[in-house]
């Protein structure tokens, strides 16, 4: 291949400047006004510095909550979605299984659902008196497990990550099948030849084959899981009080309230979690592909 | 070539926003969070009437009320507010929305003077009138299932422990005693500042002074003491077990259903019961008292609830100001205190409220004074805000304390925000 290479540039370059103008540009300057004082009541703009920044990290502040929430939510939600999206995968994929087609799309299914539906549709559901759930568990005799799913502080964090994990585990379901359909069966006979269990199996050949799709299907989760809003705004709004906010519903209340430089600080800290997150990750998934 | 899509792309985008008003038909664009608009559609009803007479539609957009307020700053801030908008009053608080600086002036339109005076005072600001308003007075009270009482031989109660004991009775006797509502976010926040005869009671230049911030929120100790006494409530069971979870809208159900004996509603609340559930005979069987929090015995009262202004930057302001004609015809009005069950009266003196005898006289034997956050600065701008701290402190995560200094603490803010010369230090 002698031509110079100027072709692949020149079709790049639209989606770069649309990129830079409306992504990359907005994003400096959020970071550039989350150092003053902009706010909806006035048109003067002062350099304040990194108060707003020390607002969020110093003394009890309410933000360090939603920075410790959305933390838990992200990892917890990850290895959940992950650990379920892949049993899930290996079930439907079992030769004794049948309909694995319309059972897979059963379980897709929730993916395609609006965040907002699903939150409000579970809202419903959840409802301590007339929700279907606790209805059921009546029904079955089981009083002792209905309780205030979405109201007692010390359950409604969990029953919004097992809601978001219902959603997401239909899609790492997917991924990880698309994965498991390029691993060669003559491994797996191979081994089985030599007499290897089931979970021998699944730790020596399908994980470790399965490396780049598991990396992938982490980082999908944990960018989503950082920037979640519609799920916990829908399910609980941030409450009951501020027990469930997350740093997005934070972002929502402070533009709300008029003090848009605090919103566009919290958008930056949320930013530079999720840099340097990926950064590692990615660097990790680099050097295993200089090893293998 | 990519330049060419860039700009293919930009163009499109811009055309797809004038197509609305070469259909043939005007339509009017009318924003308003749910609250802002009665329930049983009258003024949609209107609306079709007037689109028969003179052919222009009107295209209601609803929200929901929670995020209503601030939405519509940001539109109209942004220039994409719709032609009618409709706001809660009054306008004139430094820390309302200002109306005055986005809506066409109203002054001069014959309507304007046959609006009640304390209702155009809501809707005005230095004497210059840029809305429309309708509802009458809005006070709140407990409405009560007289019923229950009577079985269980109960009179309504004037001070808080009265209040207690009545409800330990009804609770005794298997009817969770208040129905009582969270997720809506604002229900819970009445008997904070519904009940601000108390504060006047203290000093008749209390609203003055905490304006000018001569008097810290903080020395109110009604605040406190009230907020006190709704968790007391809570952890006795009088709000029954589902009251983080339950919505305003199942109100009507639960009092109808008799499961529950008194909620905080307006008197037309009677109205709405008996509109869904008329076997229950809302209009006999439900009375009302005067909340007695903090031994309250002073009723609330809100001016003018939510108005309609047209947005300056309307290109059909003129037609909206004929439709504010219209919604202002005698017959109109009339159509509107008939069509909305949950009110007794509208703002407009000439049409007779309606109020029986029987509640003529028990509003006019209580002394009367202007509810809080109409009338105090910052108050109104947090009341959801407010609504997710009770929450909290419900759950446990808040004392009583808590969400009083959490209040003034915003209020401060707010009001250094603002630059509020009250603050300037």
């Amino acid at each position: 291949m002698n031509r110079k290479k100027l072709y692949p540039w020149y079709f790049a370059s639209g989606a770069a400047v649309l990129f830079f103008l409306l992504c990359f540009l907005p994003g400096v300057l959020g970071i550039a006004y989350s150092f003053t004082d902009w706010n909806n009541f006035t048109d003067e703009i002062n350099f304040v510095g990194l108060s707003n920044y020390k607002r969020i990290f110093q003394g009890n502040s309410e933000y360090l909550l939603y920075i410790t929430n959305t933390l838990l939510f992200t990892i917890v939600t990850t290895v959940a979605k992950t650990v379920a999206g892949l049993a899930l995968a290996l079930l439907l994929s079992r030769q004794f299984i049948r309909f694995k087609n319309f059972h897979r799309m059963i379980i897709f299914s929730p993916q395609v659902m609006s965040y907002l539906v699903v939150g409000l549709v579970f809202k419903s559901m959840l409802h301590p008196s007339t929700g279907f759930l606790n209805n059921f568990l009546k029904g079955m005799g089981l009083d002792f497990l209905a309780k205030s799913w979405l109201t007692d502080l010390k359950i409604v964090f969990p029953t919004v990550m097992t809601v978001d994990t219902w959603k997401g585990m239909g899609y790492i379901m997917v991924v990880v099948i698309a994965g498991l359909m390029s691993i060669a069966p003559e491994y797996y006979e191979a081994a089985s030849i030599d007499g290897a269990t089931f979970f021998q199996q699944l730790k020596s050949i399908t994980i470790p084959l399965l490396k780049p799709v598991l990396v992938n299907a982490t980082v999908l989760n944990v960018t989503y899981g950082l920037r979640v809003f519609d799920m916990v705004y829908s399910l609980t709004n941030g409450g009951p009080g501020n027990a469930t906010g997350v740093i997005n519903t934070a972002v929502y209340k402070e533009f709300s309230k008029g003090d848009l430089a605090m919103g566009t600080t919290l958008s930056s800290v949320l930013f530079f979690f999720v840099l340097a997150l990926l950064y590692f990750i990615i660097k990790s998934m680099e050097s295993k592909e200089v090893d293998g | 070539m990519a330049a060419a899509m860039t700009v293919g792309l930009l163009a499109g985008c811009s055309s797809g926003g004038e197509s609305g008003s070469d259909s043939g038909k005007l339509t009017l664009t009318f924003g308003s969070h749910q609250s802002g608009l009665p329930k049983s559609g009258i003024v949609q009803d209107l609306a079709k009437e007037y689109e028969e007479e003179t052919g222009v539609k009107v295209d209601f957009q609803i929200s929901p009320d929670a995020q209503w307020r601030d939405l519509i700053k940001v539109k109209l801030d942004s220039g994409e507010a719709p032609d009618i908008i409709c706001v809660d009053t009054p306008i004139g608080l430094a820390s309302s929305i200002h109306m005055d600086q986005y809506s066409v002036e109203l002054t001069d339109n014959e309507w304007v003077k046959r609006m009640d005076e304390s209702a155009r005072s809501a809707v005005s600001v230095d004497g210059k009138t840029y809305g429309i308003t309708f509802p009458g007075a809005k006070m709140y009270f407990y409405m009560y299932n007289k019923d229950i009482f009577e079985d269980l031989k109960l009179e309504t109660p004037k001070n808080y422990s009265e209040f207690k004991d009545v409800c330990e009775k009804i609770k005794a006797s298997g009817v969770t005693p208040v129905y009582e509502c969270t997720t809506n976010g604002w229900h819970q926040v009445l008997p904070l500042f519904e009940t601000g005869g108390l504060w006047l009671n203290d000093d008749p230049q209390g609203y003055d002074k905490l304006n000018a911030n001569e008097t810290p929120l903080e020395s109110i100790s009604h605040l406190e003491t009230i907020i006190g006494q709704l968790q007391e409530c809570a952890k006795a069971g009088y709000f029954g077990d589902d009251y983080l979870s339950n919505s305003w809208e199942n109100a009507k159900e639960a009092i109808a259903s008799g499961k529950y004996a008194m909620t905080v509603a307006e008197l037309g609340f009677r109205g709405e019961v008996d509109a869904d559930y008329p076997d229950f005979g809302a209009m006999e069987k439900l009375g009302a008292f005067v909340m007695p929090w903090g031994d309250n015995q002073t009723i609330g009262v809100n001016p003018a609830s939510n108005a309609y202004f047209i947005n300056k930057d309307s290109k059909h302001a003129e037609e909206a100001e004929k439709f504010f004609e219209f919604l202002a015809k005698p017959e109109n009005l009339k159509k509107r205190l008939e069509g909305q069950p949950e009110i007794n009266a509208v703002c407009w003196p000439e049409m007779e409220t309606k109020y029986t005898e029987e509640d003529q006289a028990f509003l006019d034997s209580y002394e009367k004074a202007n509810v809080v956050q109409t009338s105090v600065n910052y108050i109104d701008s947090q009341w959801m805000d407010v609504g997710k701290d009770l929450e909290a402190m419900y759950t446990g995560a808040m004392t009583p304390k808590d969400v009083v200094d959490t209040v003034v603490k915003r209020r401060n803010e707010q009001a250094e925000l603002q630059k509020d010369p009250g603050w300037a230090k």
